[in-house]
């Protein structure tokens, strides 16, 4: 098939924004668009050239946690890592040693420290040994405060003409810096996600994504999408406190309830003295751009100086609860949501960014249960209008600047409802790209049109996979929308066969259905809907697997008897182990029964294309059973106990739903696994677990 | 009506930004497990709160408990951060009038002038009281250990005796029947359960919700737990502890708080959702009666305070008081020829418990509350403390308007 041949696609697939293209031409090529070794030799010259990066600031929250994160990606290219602070600044890098023997072992841990050179400096004058490191790239991360960045620029500018700088900012636009952006998310030794303000994608944003980095672009105004979010999400608690007394910490929890997010907990837990500082600077610079809606409130104003945590101390364990009046709880709505509404008709205005990426911003960073846009999707036009109305009538102010109810007028477009899944096709083939790691309610709607809409264009041949960019994993399901199934029975029975009719699509609506894995890890309700495709193909080091157990709660997409109807009788008991166990399995070492082919990542994105197009021989696909299997294991060997009685109780469940549901066709074992699975959720032990647990902790306020 | 002037000009108490947490009896409520003191201040701002009252015009906080708790050096501004500001204030107390008091003491800081807005809260918790040691050199035992509540209560050191003693040695002195003091006794029941089938205890008093450390439901206080229907014959039936002391014609030791504010004018008209309800403070008296008289000591500081005021009994519109022994009602209307029946229409501590602190503070809400019902008028509030003192102090309600 033509390279050339024309790409439709719903909606513009995020990558484009990085300049990387589309997900299907991944695929055509059978290569990613963008190679990491490469990229390292254009932004930190070649072999033996080989410049360094530097991180002034590197002592601070933001500077300590970049330099380990990077640091240990840029090593085995050969790149060091320059750290750079005042003299006095206390030891940050030093503070993230443990957490690094975590992650790499000590080994691993020794190879990046090593790899760091710890400077100091003046403020004015940089030291000379700097010259001999061929200081290549400026990470910047000293205080935010505007004279002490330009001055720093100045310096290096001066010291290394030509060298590439970008801000950690958290406010200040790129015109007003002269640099460009790269404003990364908390927690900053592990979140992957950075808001980049350039022109055009650079070298620098397409070596973040080849280091396995979530770079998103987004345009240049006063804060970025996250502060916007994440600091609007707290003045909205704070407003809230001023006028009815609500303690923070009850905020916070209602916040949770409503929204997802711990405003105030989450500054408490970064450190509430520069968390307080950077949300006050955030809301103080919007306000004077936008007007009240985001003036800092008197509370904020405080504690940007005391860093007074928001949070009771322990001894102080708040004692009096509020339990709000059906009138208090919409009072509380509209005090979170209208702001929030407001904010973000500012940044539909303002075109801040892709959707997708507004909406997964406050998900991945700011623990959003559904990105903004989702929520106002939800909501619907009018109703989220009435709800910025009612908060207008309690802030009048607010309503006098920065509100473009017109934003919302068209959440009927492709692009606000395809938030999470995206297909595109070339007329034969399609993909459908998954830029959510966990699967819920949204999810499956959108996958839902995105079927419908290659199926309209007449395609018949389907690859379904991450989005190589928004998801770098594929976990399993969202369980807070397992949430009503604990208390009802018919509520997990929706749930459940609503996603397995999704899933069932991928075997019966196309003539050829490829599931591609190749993130991090494809675990529970993932694996189950991927695993319906006709074909599974995994890069090497994928992990897969059925965490259930654990939680514990039985499959519902019918993990408990597609696999085995798919796979051989000498891998029964390899996938009932897997069961039962909840261990995930390498992709190289499940081929044959979870997955079809495993290999290195260009050569999984051939086998997967040959598969899909047709164009070239691969595995055989594997038939299912449909009928009733016989002679399934009754005990899996090599199944240690499990410590906790609830993985006991799960384990028990999950052989139950094995047993019942292979004893009968595929046909009638769909809604057998749905009403078992949704009996075991409305059940004490899947109370009493994680679910629960989650339930308890997020809904329980 | 006569009209008198006012002892604060400046002070008001703004309508309905008022409020009290029931009072649980002794040791049967989820008050019994916590700090007192964060247990006021966190359900002052709920109250507020209720009351559309934010706590961030509060400027000053008066605080008032008898009975130590835990933390209690920090005072008024710890109780204030539990409240989620950082404002100034004191503590103070004087016994059972602690509640009155505080009143009166918030009402001096406006009329001073240093403060517009002054939040006045008293709090007390019985259950659990702490233990004093004290070193006592001249002592043979020479280190006393003293159980604050109980050990008060049974013994006033400048007299040897105990407070239901006073009780005691009152009634004997003013000839108390005791059939007449059982009849008050029930009629106070009478009439503490009319006030709460009626609805009016929802008005002024707020149930709260207790957590525990671990953020779980820890108890709902929503009711003054402990207070049940009595019948005449009970009453009758008990056995007398001194003169015309019974259990059922005394008060119980309880545990709760009771918050109000002090303004301006001009705070007050801002701050009441009825801002043309005007509440001003005419005057107060204390008195010391004979040693251990107490019980006849509110009745003496009533008398001074109607005669400074120009007023008499029949120009008051509701009287209310704290009465830990029914005998009080008797020696008051003994004293002041005053019939008890008319005290008192709304329930008395007598029946829904003493916590000390907060107690007279619940009075003069309930009091004030049921002047406006009665479209406004003098309000007198009184009560004994401590063995031989007797505080009283006057209100005026105006412009009230009938519900």
């Amino acid at each position: 098939m033509s390279q050339a041949t024309t790409v439709k696609s719903m909606r513009q697939p995020t990558l484009e924004t990085l300049g990387l293209g589309g997900i299907l031409d991944i695929f055509r090529r059978g290569a990613l668009p963008a190679d990491a070794a490469a990229l390292v030799d254009r932004v930190f010259g070649p072999r033996g050239e080989r410049g360094s990066l530097v991180i002034s600031g590197a002592s601070g929250i933001v500077g300590a946690g970049k330099a380990m994160q990077l640091g240990a990606r840029l090593a085995p290219h050969g790149v060091r890592v320059v750290a750079l602070d005042f003299p006095g600044a206390p030891d940050g890098i030093g503070r993230q040693y443990p957490g690094l023997v975590e992650a790499l072992g000590r080994d691993g841990a020794a190879r990046v420290m090593s790899n760091i050179v710890r400077l100091t400096y003046d403020g004015k004058t940089l030291p000379e040994e700097l010259k001999a490191l061929r200081p290549r790239f400026l990470l910047e991360a000293v205080p935010e405060i505007l004279e002490v960045k330009l001055a720093h620029y100045a310096v290096f500018r001066a010291a290394f003409p030509g060298i590439e700088i970008r801000s950690v900012t958290s406010g200040f636009p790129a015109s007003r810096l002269g640099v460009g952006i790269a404003h990364p998310a908390f927690p900053h030794e592990i979140n992957k996600m950075w808001e980049v303000v350039e022109d055009k994608p650079s070298d620098v944003t397409q070596l973040l994504w080849a280091l396995g980095m979530i770079p998103l672009p987004v345009a240049d105004n006063w804060s970025f999408v996250l502060d916007v979010l994440f600091c609007g999400v707290t003045h909205a608690g704070l407003r809230h406190h001023r006028r009815t007394n609500m303690p923070f910490w009850k905020a916070d929890k209602l916040v949770r309830k409503l929204v997802g997010a711990n405003p105030f907990r989450a500054h408490d837990v970064i450190g509430a003295k520069g968390a307080n500082f950077l949300t006050w600077s955030c809301l103080h610079h919007l306000a004077k751009e936008y007007g009240a809606v985001f003036e800092p409130t008197p509370e904020l104003t405080e504690r940007k100086e005391t860093g007074q945590p928001w949070y009771p101390l322990d001894h102080f364990r708040p004692l009096v609860d509020w339990t709000l009046s059906p009138a208090e709880q919409e009072e509380f709505r509209v005090a979170i949501l209208g702001p929030l509404f407001q904010m973000t008709s500012l940044m539909l205005h303002e075109k801040r960014g892709h959707l997708s990426h507004l909406n997964s911003i406050g998900e991945t960073c700011a623990q959003f249960r559904h990105g903004i846009l989702a929520m106002l999707r939800e909501v619907g036009a009018e109703k989220a209008k009435q709800t910025v109305a009612a908060y207008h009538a309690t802030h009048p102010e607010a309503a006098k600047q920065a509100w473009y109810p017109e934003a919302f007028d068209h959440m009927d477009t492709p692009e606000w409802q395809q938030l999470y899944v995206n297909a595109e096709h070339d007329g034969t083939v399609g993909v459908v790209t998954l830029s959510r790691e966990s699967y819920g309610w949204d999810v499956d709607r959108e996958l839902n049109r995105a079927l419908d809409w290659l199926k309209a264009a007449g395609i018949r041949r389907v690859i379904l996979t991450h989005d190589f960019h928004l998801a770098t994993q594929l976990v399993g399901a969202d369980t807070a929308d397992f949430f009503p199934a604990l208390s009802s029975a018919a509520a997990g029975f929706e749930v459940s066969s609503a996603w397995t009719r999704t899933a069932r699509r991928l075997w019966s609506d196309f003539d050829a259905s490829v599931g591609f894995i190749g993130g991090k890890r494809c675990l529970g309700g993932m694996y189950e809907l991927l695993m319906h495709c006709h074909h599974v193909v995994a890069v090497d080091d994928v992990r897969i697997g059925f965490p259930e157990v654990g939680l514990p709660v039985v499959p519902g997409m019918e993990g408990c008897h597609w696999p085995l109807r798919r796979a051989a009788t000498e891998h029964w008991p390899k996938v009932m182990h897997a069961l039962l166990s909840g261990t995930a399995v390498r992709g190289k070492d499940c081929v044959g029964w979870f997955v079809d082919a495993a290999a290195p990542m260009d050569e999984a994105l051939r086998t997967t294309w040959a598969l899909a197009s047709g164009t070239a021989s691969g595995p055989a696909r594997r038939p299912l059973a449909a009928g009733p299997l016989v002679g399934l294991p009754t005990s899996v060997s090599g199944l240690a106990a499990a410590d906790d009685p609830l993985v006991e109780t799960g384990r028990a469940a999950i052989l139950d739903c094995v047993t019942r549901t292979c004893a009968v066709s595929a046909a009638d074992a769909v809604d057998l696994q749905s009403r078992i699975s949704a009996d075991f959720l409305a059940s004490k032990p899947a109370r009493d677990g994680r679910v629960g647990a989650e339930f308890y902790r997020v809904m329980g306020a | 009506m006569t009209t008198t002037s006012a002892l604060f000009p400046r002070a008001r108490i703004p309508y309905g930004t008022w409020g009290s947490s029931y009072f649980p009896a002794w040791q049967t409520s989820a008050l019994a497990e916590v700090n007192i003191g964060q247990f006021a201040g966190e359900a002052m701002a709920r109250i507020l709160s209720l009351r559309r009252v934010p706590t961030s015009a509060l400027e000053y906080l008066v605080i008032g408990s008898t009975i130590p708790w835990h933390w209690k050096f920090w005072t008024a501004p710890l109780v204030a951060s539990c409240m989620g500001r950082r404002i100034p204030g004191f503590h103070l107390e004087q016994a059972c009038a602690t509640g009155l008091q505080a009143v009166l003491v918030g009402a001096a800081e406006i009329e001073a002038g240093a403060k517009d807005v002054v939040g006045v809260l008293t709090f007390d918790r019985t259950s659990d009281s702490p233990v004093g040691v004290f070193p006592e050199r001249r002592a043979h035992q020479r280190t006393h250990a003293i159980a604050d509540v109980w050990d008060n209560f049974g013994f006033d050191p400048a007299t040897g005796r105990a407070m239901l003693a006073a009780a005691g040695l009152t009634a004997r002195k003013y000839k108390v029947d005791r059939r007449e003091v059982d009849d008050i006794a029930f009629h106070r029941y009478e009439q503490y359960f009319r006030a709460k089938d009626s609805g009016f205890l929802n008005r002024v008093l707020v149930p709260l919700d207790l957590l525990n450390v671990g953020g779980r439901p820890l108890g709902r206080i929503d009711e003054d737990k402990g207070v049940k229907r009595i019948s005449l014959g009970s009453l009758r039936a008990q056995r007398e502890l001194d003169t015309c002391v019974t259990s059922g014609t005394q008060t119980h030791a309880s545990d709760g708080m009771a918050t109000l504010l002090v303004t301006t004018r001009e705070k007050a008209r801002e701050l009441s959702a009825r801002p043309e309800i005007d509440i001003r403070l005419i005057g107060k008296s204390e008195v010391r009666c004979e040693p251990s008289h107490m019980p006849e000591a509110p009745a003496f500081a009533v008398q001074r305070l109607l005669q400074r005021a120009g007023l008499t009994m029949n120009d008051i519109a509701v009287a209310k008081n704290h009465n830990p022994f029914a005998v009080n009602d008797a020696v008051f209307t003994k004293v002041t020829g005053h019939d008890w029946r008319k005290l008192n229409q709304t329930g008395c501590p007598l029946v829904w418990g003493h916590p000390q602190g907060p107690t007279l503070t619940r009075v003069t809400i309930e009091a004030l509350e049921e002047a406006v019902d009665l479209g406004g008028g003098y309000v007198l509030v009184f009560g004994c403390a401590a063995g031989d003192v007797g505080i009283a102090a006057l209100f005026e309600v105006r412009d009230g308007g009938t519900r």
